[in-house]
């Protein structure tokens, strides 16, 4: 029987997006952050409930009491770690904390992975995740001694073990995940962002080049001075004198310019390679997923999204949000004969201290 | 009230088109699931935009529907509507008034609570953490940019005269003599209270008495009693977390971008605080404003004879140098 692939679909729009958005944080700052946890769950229901695979959509069923409480520990924690390490100067009891979270961390990261899907449903039947927290031990053990010895050469072969030990042990319903990946396709990916990164980075420069070229020569300054008082402001040193304002200004600006588009550029260039990647080599019950995005639009949308945000002073922020999922969605596809096959296990519940961890750091598993 | 729904058992994912009829005695009723309970029984999501609602029956069951619209009437029937983040988000007024509630928290935590903070900050952080940064920075520079002075014993006596009687016996001011071709005519300030004075800013003063570097110490002296670095500090990691918390990215545009805009935008601002508070500490030593307001202007025109040769040259194209004049020659009597 030929397949036949179908597109996931996001409705999301941008004006809907930005009232909830801009409501979550002047709620989020008029309740000293308690909010924060609806706004996440509110923001999660929104991406989820528009996101259609065949007609119908996801759901998004985290609590958000539990979230808060999630939060609030590891907020604790931190806060704990902070007050002993910087104010009481304790630094075993510091030392403790860190190694203690150290030691945890490869339990946190599968109850994250664990929180994401079983509050993730499609049709009122939850994802579930069944990995083993020894599992979980012995990679980061391995990999993490492994990869200190190669000096990080060996990434892609844990990239790939990595992607393994999530998908393997990931169901819908009683359906099961498979994920088979070529490590040498991973460095292939590599070696393709490193080439592509350094081609940006040449054009980049020279087109900053010449444009400063220009704006240096109508201001008469040299490029090393601006350069120069960039650097002597950027210690943490009051320099006294009024040059500073204009010439850290345009050193700034050669800054922005020269990094954001390659920190950016390479940003959407791995997403689509490794969705694209990941996608095309994971199934559903034998039924094959789908990823066609184009690097380099991926790539062009979060450069722009950049400028775009930074521009609007943030308020644009919702709309390159929606723009960036949008495209990453409508080109992932699956090809499933029959999307009434799938039996509920039922919802579970379960720890948030790991999710929330893993968000207060700001570390993306990337499912 | 009819409205269409889909249905899921919450066994399967099968899917089921059905009709929900919410009767006047509140009661919700899909008769082809032989479903009959009161509404109070049911739970109906809060509204998203204009996502399917989620009715949550007490079996399981769950029904999804897009007619959120006669969903909310239903719910205003029976005095049931309860989602108030909805009513601010559908609301133009509400909405408005979130944009302005964001926006003036971000203002207020840049000005006045950076202020605030920083001031709280350093009250709590004990005096050798300060000091710690400060020896770090000032050896990394020591390193780079720094050489022993070259000014005569003489020179030296008199402007530590000067520099004592300013800062009265506190002790943890501290002035240093170096040398920086690299740096050019400077002085700055660490917040530890370490001041660096650079010989060839020495050089450029015409009063024997060395009255003009008074001024530029007792202006530095002014950076480290406002705490000026504490405060760029504390609003760049202020800045830093809003942005990260706002594009939900704590990364390099959260860590880069407010060091940049602060240090540029800020230091004006701060230049000028220092300025009023020279200005002060002149007035108490009854020494006159007009010895800085010269040496100011001989920087000026010795960035404006040496052209591009050194980083003091973009002293003399940039306007802000004659205001400064300007505010020191309005306090010379």
């Amino acid at each position: 029987m030929e397949k036949e692939f179908k597109y996931f679909e996001f409705k999301g729009n941008a004006k809907e997006y930005f009232r909830i958005w801009i409501v979550n944080i002047a709620l989020t700052i008029l309740t000293f952050g308690i909010y924060s946890a609806w706004a996440k769950v509110r923001t999660n229901r929104y991406m989820y409930a528009n996101t259609y695979l065949n007609g119908s959509n996801f759901e998004y069923n985290a609590d958000p009491v539990r979230i808060l409480i999630g939060r609030i520990i590891v907020v604790s924690i931190y806060i704990l770690f902070i007050v002993f390490a910087q104010h009481l100067m304790m630094f075993e009891v510091a030392a403790g904390i860190a190694i203690v979270a150290f030691l945890a961390m490869p339990w946190l990261v599968r109850q994250a992975v664990s929180f994401k899907l079983r509050n993730t449903s499609y049709r009122h039947v939850p994802f579930r995740y069944v990995g083993k927290i020894r599992d979980f031990y012995a990679f980061f053990l391995l990999h993490g001694l492994l990869n200190i010895f190669t000096l990080f050469l060996a990434f892609p072969f844990s990239y790939v073990r990595f992607k393994e030990l999530i998908l393997r042990h990931s169901h819908y319903g009683q359906g099961e995940f498979n994920f088979k990946g070529k490590v040498q396709s991973v460095y292939e990916i590599y070696f393709s962002i490193i080439g592509w990164i350094m081609l940006i980075a040449i054009a980049v420069t020279m087109v900053v080049a010449f444009l400063s070229g220009i704006a240096l020569e109508s201001s008469g300054m040299g490029i090393e001075e601006v350069l120069s008082s960039g650097m002597v402001t950027g210690e943490d040193v009051s320099v006294d004198d009024a040059t500073t304002p204009m010439a850290t200004g345009v050193a700034s600006l050669l800054m922005i310019l020269i990094y954001l588009p390659l920190i950016f550029g390479e940003k959407g260039l791995s997403d689509a390679y490794f969705s694209n990647y990941v996608r095309n080599h994971t199934t559903l019950e034998g039924a094959p997923f789908r990823g066609d995005i184009n690097v380099f639009k991926l790539a062009w949308i979060s450069i722009s999204n950049v400028f775009v945000i930074l521009f609007s002073l943030g308020l644009l922020y919702p709309w390159s949000k929606i723009r960036y999922l949008k495209y990453k969605l409508e080109h992932t596809s699956f090809a499933c004969h029959d999307y009434e096959q799938f039996e509920s296990f039922g919802y579970e519940k379960g720890s948030t201290v790991g999710e929330e961890m893993m968000d207060f750091f700001d570390i993306d598993i990337g499912l | 009230m009819l409205i269409d729904a889909l249905l899921y058992d919450g066994k399967s994912s099968k899917e089921h088109k059905v009709t929900i009829e919410f009767s006047d005695n509140r009661r919700v009723v899909i008769r082809s699931h032989n479903i009959d309970v009161p509404i109070d029984e049911v739970e109906i999501e809060s509204r998203l935009g204009n996502t399917p609602r989620v009715l949550s029956f007490e079996n399981g069951i769950r029904c999804k529907s897009i007619e959120n619209d006669k969903i909310d009437q239903v719910l205003k029937k029976f005095g049931l509507s309860k989602s108030k983040a909805y009513k601010i988000e559908s609301s133009i007024g509400l909405t408005v008034a979130s944009v302005l509630v964001t926006i003036g928290f971000v203002w207020f935590m840049l000005t006045a609570g950076a202020t605030y903070t920083a001031n709280a900050v350093a009250s709590i952080l004990p005096a050798s953490t300060l000091k710690e940064v400060s020896k770090v920075t000032l050896n990394q520079l020591e390193d780079s940019y720094l050489h022993p002075s070259k000014l005569s014993d003489r020179q030296k006596r008199i402007i530590q005269t000067h520099f004592n009687k300013l800062v009265e016996g506190e002790s943890k001011y501290k002035l240093h003599f170096r040398s920086s071709p690299e740096i050019g005519p400077n002085a700055f300030a660490l917040p530890s209270g370490d001041i660096v004075l650079t010989d060839e800013l020495v050089a450029l003063s015409q009063d024997k008495e060395y009255r003009d570097i008074l001024g530029v110490l007792a202006h530095e002296k002014g950076h480290v009693v406002k705490k000026h670095s504490m405060r760029i500090a504390i609003k760049t990691g202020i800045s830093g977390v809003i942005i990260g918390y706002i594009t939900g990215d704590v990364s390099v545009l959260a860590s880069t971008i407010p060091t940049i805009l602060i240090n540029s935008s800020y230091s004006r601002e701060f230049e000028h605080e220092a300025d009023v508070h020279a200005v002060q500490e002149l007035k108490d030593m009854n020494i006159s404003t007009k010895y800085i307001a010269t040496l100011f202007e001989s920087l000026e025109k010795k960035s404006a004879e040496d052209g591009n040769s050194t980083s003091m040259s973009m002293f003399a194209s940039h306007p802000l140098t004659s205001k400064r004049i300007e505010f020191f020659k309005s306090y010379a009597n």
